[in-house]
């Protein structure tokens, strides 16, 4: 392997010219004029990296941060408005599987028109004609035309053509996320093995594990500047702090919630739950709460005459659908409740609930008689990182591991406590 | 797994990094060697994949290529030569003229550059999907309209050579045929290529080129010999000398008098085809260098 990088980029930027309308119609043109202003949208700016020979190589980024266009320009298609690009090698680009497919040839006939678009000579083609048609399990239909083939096969045979090209670089975009499980996996047992060969694999991915897991080296585009460059544990590191960090920020506006809120409300009325909200620990309102952290949920109501011990009770479901929790106010005894607008508190002294999205139903009754029940009237928002295990709340709870000193096992040098979990009691208490 | 190949020299990518690398500066796109000879197997590869699908799914398939020229041909022939009675000069073995055969010479010089400008003038914009994600040079998807529609034009001219070796009429003459197709071909494929590439930036390029080549079909003389037009029109506009002068009309005319009339053209007539055909290719690469590697772009 010698010391020269397989793609060094320098100073790349690109610009596309954004006309607010475009006119492509000479009618247009003679009628209204030249279209009026044209904007600069700055795609790449300044954007420099160098990618090693033989590695992987991830792009992260927000949506239109400029990935797909660093790989256009790497691919041909694009020409840089600033700055230069040397690849050292065949590139073969896979930025759209089957994109040179034509419907009305057949698999066979397609697998040598995208094969020479690929760069393969006539006899390489031929020879490696029965690798790709085994390569993507299609034996019986590489001889009807490609139009008759499920978007899964087209798919297939287009990654086949692509990695039997047998390419130095192998640009992929977002490609290998689609088909089965299976096929996936054959893919990214491929691209190691391409990898082993000495071919430079460069990867798009939305998926930080993936890029995470496969690639060596990365980088963070940000509005078509670099953010990050290095290795990619820690590119993908600081990505997601960002995101994060981002999302923290953003929450203290209100943003439109992810959820749609049914708000069937029955019961006789006498008194109405017509808010909702969150509050942090020190009785702030929040907007949100965060897992691990104190929080109070505050029903706020509206009674219009007093009424004698009335029960609150919340109702916690998870956007999946998973019914979570329903505490309620009978175990501290029921509320007198004065005419007019009054709340009552749910505190959490630890937020077991686990990130996402919740919908909140509310209801207030007197034994059996429901004044008011709005089902899923509400939404919350569960902040901050997971507990690290599955499922939707932190069980509260503790780990440990027999030890071969005598003395009592249940307390100890062997216990473990599951972080972030605080050991206050697991019921919180209401409070009026 | 496919063994690695010595790279064939005309595979393009095997170019894009002849001397081991690629160099993009600016907007030029520095040691990359672009000629349509350098993609010649992708040029191929699309020729071959438009006459497959060209007329895959009808019935008579490839009769059609015949068909619809020969129907012309029966149309013009029955209004000119049986309502309008139009003279067709003699052939070149002293034989009265037929119209029918003469007006086949002209019409498939004009049916050659008409289809490949209808073919070749919407195939950027055709083959923009792939455009968008693969890097092709945009003259590969023009010039292999043109020569979809050349071989097209070839067997037309096959039959058109074979029915006058019937009617005995066979001269020297027809060994300077390939050197007018050869300018014809390379004439016909640069004007597809510079009008495809403005069609990509203005769509109704293809809507009024369809009108204009119906005018220079009748400006040009096809169907009527030149000695039908008067001298001048109106008084002053020598219009037979400006209808003599067009590119389209000398080829036609050299076509003719090299297949039917059996006469060899003047030098001049071939030095002007050759300076019309060199000026379009001039042009052409201009409008490569220009805008040609930015149509990934601009679709």
């Amino acid at each position: 392997m010698t010391a020269e990088p397989a793609v060094s980029a320098q100073n790349l930027s690109k610009r596309f010219r954004v006309r607010r309308e475009r006119r492509t119609s000479i009618k247009e043109r003679l009628v209204r004029g030249r279209a009026p202003g044209s904007e600069d949208f700055w795609a790449l700016r300044d954007v420099t990296f160098d990618i090693p020979q033989g590695s992987f190589f991830g792009i992260v980024g927000h949506n239109g941060s400029g990935k797909s266009t660093v790989l256009k320009v790497l691919a041909g298609i694009y020409r840089p408005t600033a700055g230069h690009v040397e690849v050292n090698g065949r590139v073969s680009a896979l930025l759209e599987l089957g994109a040179g497919f034509h419907p009305e040839l057949t698999g066979r006939e397609n697998i040598r028109l995208n094969g020479t678009l690929l760069g393969l000579t006539r006899a390489q083609i031929d020879r490696s004609t029965d690798e790709i048609v085994e390569f993507a399990g299609i034996d019986d239909f590489i001889d009807a035309p490609v139009k008759v083939y499920s978007s899964g096969m087209s798919i297939r045979l287009g990654f086949a053509i692509a990695v039997q090209a047998d390419p130095e670089i192998l640009i992929v975009d977002e490609v290998i996320s689609v088909g089965d499980e299976e096929f996936q996996r054959k893919c990214s047992d491929h691209l190691f093995r391409l990898r082993n060969r000495g071919a430079t694999i460069i990867l798009v991915s939305h998926s930080m594990a993936s890029v995470e897991s496969i690639c060596d080296h990365a980088l963070w585009l940000d509005h078509g500047r670099v953010a990050a460059r290095g290795r990619s544990h820690e590119v993908v590191q600081s990505y997601v702090d960002h995101v994060n960090r981002k999302e923290h920020d953003s929450s203290g506006e209100p943003e439109p919630d992810d959820l749609s809120l049914s708000g069937v409300r029955i019961g006789s009325g006498e008194i109405r739950v017509v808010d909702l909200q969150i509050l942090d620990g020190s009785g702030n309102e929040r907007g949100f709460a965060v897992a691990g952290e104190p929080a109070v949920v505050r029903m706020v109501y509206e009674a219009k005459e007093d009424l004698a011990a009335v029960d609150f009770g919340l109702g916690f479901i998870h956007e999946s659908g998973a019914y979570v929790a329903g505490p309620n106010s009978r175990p501290v005894g029921p509320f007198d409740v004065t005419r007019g607008t009054g709340f009552v508190d749910f505190v959490m002294d630890d937020v077991l609930l686990e990130p996402g999205a919740y919908w909140l139903s509310t209801a207030a009754v007197r034994g059996d008689y429901m004044y008011d029940h709005l089902d899923r009237g509400f939404a919350m928002k569960v902040r901050g990182t997971p507990r690290g295990g599955a499922g939707l709340v932190g069980l509260p709870g503790g780990w440990r591991q027999p030890t071969a000193t005598a003395g009592p096992p249940l307390d100890r040098s062997g216990e473990r406590r599951g972080t972030g979990w605080s050991d206050t009691g697991s019921s919180p208490p209401l409070r009026h | 797994m496919p063994t690695p190949d010595a790279p064939d020299p005309a595979a393009p990518a095997a170019i894009r990094d002849s001397g081991g690398r690629q160099v993009t500066r600016g907007s030029a796109k520095g040691t990359r060697k672009l000629s349509p000879i350098a993609y010649r197997s992708l040029i191929w590869n699309f020729t071959q994949r438009d006459l497959k699908s060209r007329y895959r799914g009808t019935m008579l398939g490839w009769a059609w290529a015949l068909l619809a020229p020969l129907a012309t041909v029966a149309i013009y022939s029955l209004v000119f030569s049986l309502f309008i009675r139009v003279e067709p000069p003699a052939f070149g073995n002293g034989r009265e003229g037929i119209y029918a055969v003469w007006l086949l010479v002209g019409m498939v010089t004009w049916q050659f550059l008409n289809n490949s400008i209808s073919l070749g003038m919407p195939s950027l914009l055709g083959n923009g999907p792939l455009m968008q994600k693969v890097y092709v040079p945009s003259f590969a998807p023009v010039l292999a309209a043109t020569i979809t529609v050349g071989i097209q034009s070839l067997i037309e001219l096959g039959i058109v050579m074979a029915l006058l070796a019937v009617l005995g009429n066979v001269g020297w003459t027809w060994l300077l045929t390939p050197l007018w197709l050869a300018l014809l071909l390379l004439a016909a494929g640069g004007c597809s290529y510079m009008l495809a590439v403005a069609n990509v930036y203005w769509r109704d390029l293809s809507q009024i080129t369809q009108i204009l080549l119906q005018l220079l079909f009748f400006l040009s003389p096809i169907i009527y010999p030149l000695t039908l037009v008067p001298e001048t029109i109106f008084g002053w506009l020598p219009i037979r000398s400006l209808l003599e002068a067009s590119p389209i009309a000398q080829f036609v005319i050299v076509g003719r008098d090299l297949l039917y009339g059996l006469t060899l053209p003047s030098a001049g007539q071939i030095g002007y085809l050759a300076m019309c055909t060199a000026v379009i290719l001039v042009c052409a690469r201009w409008v490569f260098r220009r805008w040609g590697e930015d149509i990934g772009e601009a679709m």
